[in-house]
Parts: structure tokens; C-alpha cells; sequence
């Protein structure tokens, strides 16, 4: 069972991830005050906060969800909490070296740092390799704790029932709880993509070093930036749906969601597309070969598959006509899925090659990965924090003011998004400072976008008050 | 406008999905008694998964073929156009450009006719979009180092086009374009 001392830090890993999602909203709203030509940073300033924003969210997402995955998988198996705790500090030191390149350094490459951009150096020249190195710190930091679970399942479990192969058959003798199937099938994702981070970091390395005798090829580094940053962007949102499918119908006072045949297909294909679905990221490099492209429009399409058909028509049959007990958790891991699928349906919409040309690289792109990820699997993991905060204290309900801070966090988060598919559809660019004329309905929709976010923000600063307030309680709990 | 209908498509659907979560919410907020729930959900399952299959499958089918890769792949192009891109430009000429000495010229190119842009870059990826005179974005493909990107587009109408980067690539991203005109 989960002890006191991983109760705290599971409780650090919750107040970490909040401070640094606040300091990330306010970067975030600064960009889009300044495309509104409301504040006037310069472009250094407004690239370099961008790189920030980007790793940064991306960054805290992924720990959130993988913090809640470890807690709730002493339930199953028994996890390390030195593997926890080496996260812990590598994260910590990572998104410090991450800060100092970006805020002191000025490097302003992007999340993606697309090679060979990091080395035509516009920034201090020890950026560059502090940024590097601050990405391989948090690579390492996750790789051995995304290890460490999997060896713990494996442990337990032999790789075919970690899958749920067995459920293939008619009776299988051993049932695999959903929660260890996806964490299963996650956790082989997060590694594939931490590989794939590790090759394009050597590769990275290996031309720095090499003083001008080895230069690498620009289209297999950016297929292995999609392959790891798409691929780990992605997996953040699935490993708040284990936690879904573990506490869902638990806080809902129904029965555990069991694992059958389809569950286990529906996962099997999901790693599948999961790791496949990159190559729609390089639509618009024309030499790319024509069969990855296609493989990048039909993996995308056909994730949908599972997604609905399985996860989300399993939410629906939970709670329609279904008397529940409705919490703040449910309701927002049923909010959260909302968002998913609506993100979903624009993420559809940009994968497809044909509309992609007129898509790619517009506000579009930001639109709809912020829909499932500010509206989505953000609402995932602070149901989990607020569930875990509130798990020794009684009869909670839902309170009056919570469904204002709910309303509130709608109203911002519906606004802030809209702003962003009008622009896309309006053509406007994504990752500009500022617009030129002719596009300057590009600068209206930033201020709309602006003005909502800060409402989105205040709700989250409602979430973090009440949240916190809790995990600071446990995390100074005497045994 | 292909953006237009994007759009009022996503709306759509969106509200759509918006509508069955609170239908779906609902209907648990009314119910009374405990166990009531859906009927047969396996088969509504079954069915809602197929259709869906249907449904993106068809879609996949009609779009695919619509991808630029096909966009004119057997017509021979009335005029090349070699582009090069570089930290904050874009160098555009109808003769093929040396990197040591670039150089480049004004373009015109015929209305109606097949053009082919052959993209590259000298030095990051770059974004190589074409905006219409009503600025909205018509076409674009990536310039990426070592690599020639051939893109092929007929302009149905005589204007300016402007040429922005789309792919971010540093400081003075934002004000790095071009421009072309057809007549």
C-alpha cells in the first residue's frame, strides 16, 4: 500500500508541477500580450520564453502524469522510491539548466530545436550545450524511472499478460487489471521515445564535438525530434487515462472497469499508431517518402479507433443513465475527456495531408494540442491531485463555489482556444513574435486569447490554493 | 475557402461532442434509480466503433489522393522556380542557385500554368508558404538543409503572393518573406 513517504513525494511532485504550470501560463500569456501588441518584448525575449513555455509544460505534464501512475501502481506491484526520488532531483536540475539556458543564456532554438538550429548559435555559445545536456538530464531522470515501473510490472506479470494477451483467448486464467495494461503499453511508448531522444542527443553531440568532420543529416534528426517529442507529448495524455480507467468508476461508487478482449486489442493497436503517428509532422517535407506519409495520415486517423470506441464509450456507459456519485474528480476526468475528443477532432482535422497544407505551422497547430492538453489531460491530472489531496478527509462534495472555479476554467479555457482556431483558420502563424500588417487580425485574436487566458489562469490559482494547501498537510505529516 | 469550411466543420463537430457529453451527464443527474444504465452495450458498441472505421476510412480514401505530393505529378511544369532560403530571406530565381555566390531575381510567373518551386535552404528549416493577395494561406512546403523539397502549384489568378516562413527559425522569423507576382 502507499506509505507516508511516498505520499510526499507524490505531494513535492504535485507542488512542483503547479508553481511551474503557473510560471508557464504567465509566459504563455506575455507571448500572446505581445503578439497583441499590448506589451513590447523583444524577439529574443519572446523566443527564448517560448522555448521555455513549451519544454517547460511539456515537461511537467509528462512528470504529473507519471507521478500519478507510480502512486497508483503500489496497488498492483511494489514500486522503487529511489527511482521516484532520482526523478525527482533530475527533473529538478533539469528544468534548472533548462531556465538558465533559456533566461540567462537566451537560447531561443524552440521545444523542438530543430537541427542544425542549435548550433547556428544567436544566443550565448554555452547554451547551446547547457540546453543539450539540460535535456539529457531529464531524459535520464525519466528513462530510469519509466524503467523502474516497467521492470516492477514485469516482475509481477510475464510480458504477454503485462499486454493482456491472454485476454485474446476465451477464460484467460489471469485477468490484467486495465490500469497495468496501459501503464504497460505507456510505459513501452515513454521508453521507445526516451531511445529515440537518446539517439538524437549522441547525434547532436557527436557534431559539436567533432569540430566540423561529422554533420548529420537534417531529415533523420527531424524525424527523431517527432519521433521522441511528438511521441512523449502524446503519452502524457495516456498516462492520465490509466489513472481514469483506475479511479473513474472507484470514485464514482461503481464497479472496477474489468479487462476483455477489446480492451486489450484497443490498447495493443494504441501503442501501434502511438508510435507511428510522428511521421504527420513532416507532411510538408515533400522528400520524406510518400508511404511514411500516408503511414502518418492513417496512424493518426486510426487512433481515434481505440480512443472512442473503447475509452470514451466505456466513460459513457459508466455514467449514462447511471446514478453516480458525482465528485470534483469525476467531473473533471469527464470534462477532461470532453476536451480530448474535441482537441481530438481538430488534432484529425490538421492530420489530414490535404488540409495540412493549408494548416501546418498556422495557430491551428497550437489550437488544438492546447485543447487537449489545457482542457484535457491538465483537467486529468489535477482530478488525480485533487483525489489524492482529499483522500483521508470525509464526505467531500461538490461546493457551490467549485462549480464557479469550473465555470471559470471553462469560460477560459473556451475563449483562450477559439482565439486560436479563428487565427489558425485565418492563416496567421504560429511562433511569431509579432504579426505583420496584413495579418493583423492576427494581433486581435491574441488579445482575446490573452484576456481569457488570465481567466483560465484564475481558476488554476483557485486549484493550486486549495490543492496545495493539502499537500503541504501531508507532505509535513509526522508518521 | 478550404480554411472556412475547416473551420465550420470543426465548430460542428466540436458542438456535436459537446452536446452528447452533457446529454450523457444528464441523463445521469436524472436518473434515480442505481443500476439502470445503457441497454446492450456491447452491440451499441460494436456498431458506434464500426461506423466510426467507415466513417475515417472514407475520409482517408477521398483525401489522400488529394495530398499535394499528387497535386499536378503528371504535368510537365510551365516554369521552375529554385528557391533558397537562409537567416531572415528568401532567393528566388529562375536559374538554379549557386550557395557560394547566390543571387536572385524578380519573378513572374503565368497564370494558369503548372509552376514548380524547388525549396532548399542554406543553413536551418525554413517555412516556404504562399499567401494570396487576400492574404490567406494557398500552399506551402519546408526548406531543409541538404535536401530540395519540389513543390507544384497553378495560380488561378494574376496578383501579388507573398512568401512567409513558417517554420520557426530564429530571431527575425517573423519578418522573413518575399514575394512574386502573376500575371
Amino acid at each position: 500500500m502507499e506509505s507516508l513517504k511516498s505520499k510526499k513525494i507524490t505531494s513535492i511532485w504535485i507542488i512542483a508541477v503547479f508553481v511551474l504550470f503557473l510560471v508557464s501560463i504567465v509566459l504563455g500569456i506575455l507571448m500572446r500580450l505581445n503578439q497583441g501588441e499590448i506589451i513590447d518584448q523583444s524577439p529574443v525575449t519572446f523566443y527564448s520564453n517560448m522555448t521555455t513555455h513549451g519544454l517547460t509544460m511539456i515537461g511537467i505534464w509528462f512528470v504529473a502524469g507519471m507521478a500519478a501512475i507510480h502512486y497508483l501502481l503500489q496497488r498492483y506491484v511494489k514500486t522503487s522510491f529511489t527511482a521516484n526520488i532520482i526523478a525527482l532531483a533530475l527533473t529538478v536540475i533539469g528544468i534548472l539548466m533548462l531556465w538558465t539556458s533559456t533566461f540567462i543564456g537566451e537560447f531561443h532554438a524552440a521545444w523542438t530545436f530543430l537541427y542544425p538550429m542549435p548550433f547556428k548559435v544567436m544566443w550565448a555559445a554555452w547554451a547551446t550545450p547547457l540546453f543539450l545536456a539540460s535535456i539529457a538530464v531529464l531524459g535520464v531522470g525519466w528513462l530510469i524511472w519509466s524503467l523502474s515501473l516497467m521492470a516492477q510490472i514485469l516482475k509481477k506479470y510475464s510480458i504477454s499478460q503485462a499486454f493482456a494477451w491472454q485476454h485474446f483467448k476465451k477464460n484467460p486464467a489471469v485477468e490484467t487489471p486495465p490500469f497495468i495494461l496501459i501503464s504497460m503499453i505507456t510505459l513501452t511508448g515513454v521508453i521507445a521515445c526516451l531511445l529515440a531522444a537518446v539517439v538524437l542527443l549522441t547525434l547532436f553531440f557527436a557534431e559539436f564535438f567533432s569540430n566540423g568532420s561529422f554533420v548529420n543529416d537534417a531529415l533523420l534528426m527531424k524525424n527523431l525530434t517527432y519521433f521522441f517529442g511528438h511521441t512523449i507529448a502524446n503519452e502524457m495524455l495516456y498516462l492520465g487515462l490509466a489513472v481514469i480507467y483506475e479511479l473513474f468508476p472507484e470514485v464514482s461508487g461503481r464497479p472496477k472497469w474489468k479487462t476483455t478482449w477489446y480492451v486489450a486489442l484497443a490498447w495493443n493497436f494504441t501503442l501501434v499508431f502511438i508510435l507511428t503517428a510522428f511521421f504527420h509532422h513532416l507532411y510538408m517535407d515533400f522528400v520524406q517518402p510518400k508511404g511514411l506519409q500516408i503511414v502518418g495520415q492513417l496512424a493518426s486517423y486510426f487512433a481515434s479507433l481505440p480512443a472512442a470506441g473503447v475509452t470514451i464509450f466505456s466513460v459513457f456507459i459508466a455514467v449514462y443513465r447511471t446514478k453516480i456519485k458525482w465528485s470534483l474528480t469525476n467531473l473533471l476526468f469527464f470534462m477532461g475527456i470532453a476536451g480530448w475528443v474535441i482537441g481530438g477532432l481538430g488534432a484529425v482535422i490538421d492530420a489530414t495531408i490535404s488540409n495540412n497544407v493549408v494548416l501546418h505551422n498556422t495557430l491551428w497547430v497550437p489550437a488544438h494540442f492546447h485543447t487537449y492538453n489545457a482542457m484535457g489531460n491538465v483537467l486529468f491530472s489535477i482530478a488525480f491531485f485533487y483525489w489524492f489531496s482529499t483522500q483521508s478527509a470525509q464526505n467531500i462534495k461538490i461546493e457551490k463555489y467549485t462549480k464557479l472555479v469550473l465555470a471559470i476554467l471553462l469560460i477560459g479555457g473556451i475563449g483562450f482556444l477559439l482565439a486560436f482556431y479563428i487565427a489558425g483558420a485565418d492563416s496567421i502563424p504560429r511562433r511569431y513574435s509579432t504579426y505583420p500588417e496584413e495579418l493583423s487580425s492576427g494581433a486581435t485574436w491574441a488579445k482575446v486569447g490573452a484576456a481569457f487566458a488570465t481567466v483560465y489562469l484564475i481558476a488554476i490559482l483557485i486549484f493550486f490554493y486549495n490543492i496545495s494547501k493539502r499537500c503541504l498537510k501531508i507532505l509535513f505529516l509526522r508518521s | 475557402m478550404q480554411q472556412q469550411s475547416i473551420l465550420l466543420l470543426f465548430l460542428v463537430l466540436a458542438g456535436i461532442a459537446t452536446i452528447v457529453f452533457v446529454y450523457v451527464y444528464l441523463s445521469s443527474k436524472k436518473t434515480e434509480k442505481s443500476e439502470n444504465g445503457m441497454s446492450n452495450p456491447l452491440k451499441k458498441r460494436f456498431w458506434f466503433s464500426l461506423i466510426l472505421f467507415v466513417i475515417l476510412g472514407i475520409f482517408a480514401s477521398v483525401t489522400i489522393p488529394k495530398s499535394p505530393y499528387y497535386l499536378f505529378a503528371d504535368e510537365n511544369p510551365a516554369m521552375v522556380v529554385h528557391v533558397m532560403s537562409r537567416q531572415f530571406a528568401f532567393i528566388l530565381s529562375r536559374k538554379a542557385i549557386d550557395p557560394d555566390k547566390p543571387s536572385g531575381e524578380p519573378i513572374e510567373l503565368p497564370v494558369n500554368e503548372v509552376i514548380e518551386f524547388r525549396v532548399t535552404s542554406m543553413d536551418v528549416n525554413h517555412g516556404f508558404a504562399i499567401y494570396d493577395n487576400t492574404h490567406r494561406l494557398i500552399t506551402q512546403t519546408q526548406a531543409m538543409p541538404g535536401y530540395v523539397n519540389r513543390l507544384r502549384y497553378k495560380f488561378e489568378h494574376p496578383g501579388k503572393y507573398d512568401i512567409l516562413c513558417l517554420e520557426y527559425c530564429g530571431l527575425a522569423h517573423q519578418g522573413m518573406r518575399s514575394s512574386f507576382n502573376v500575371k
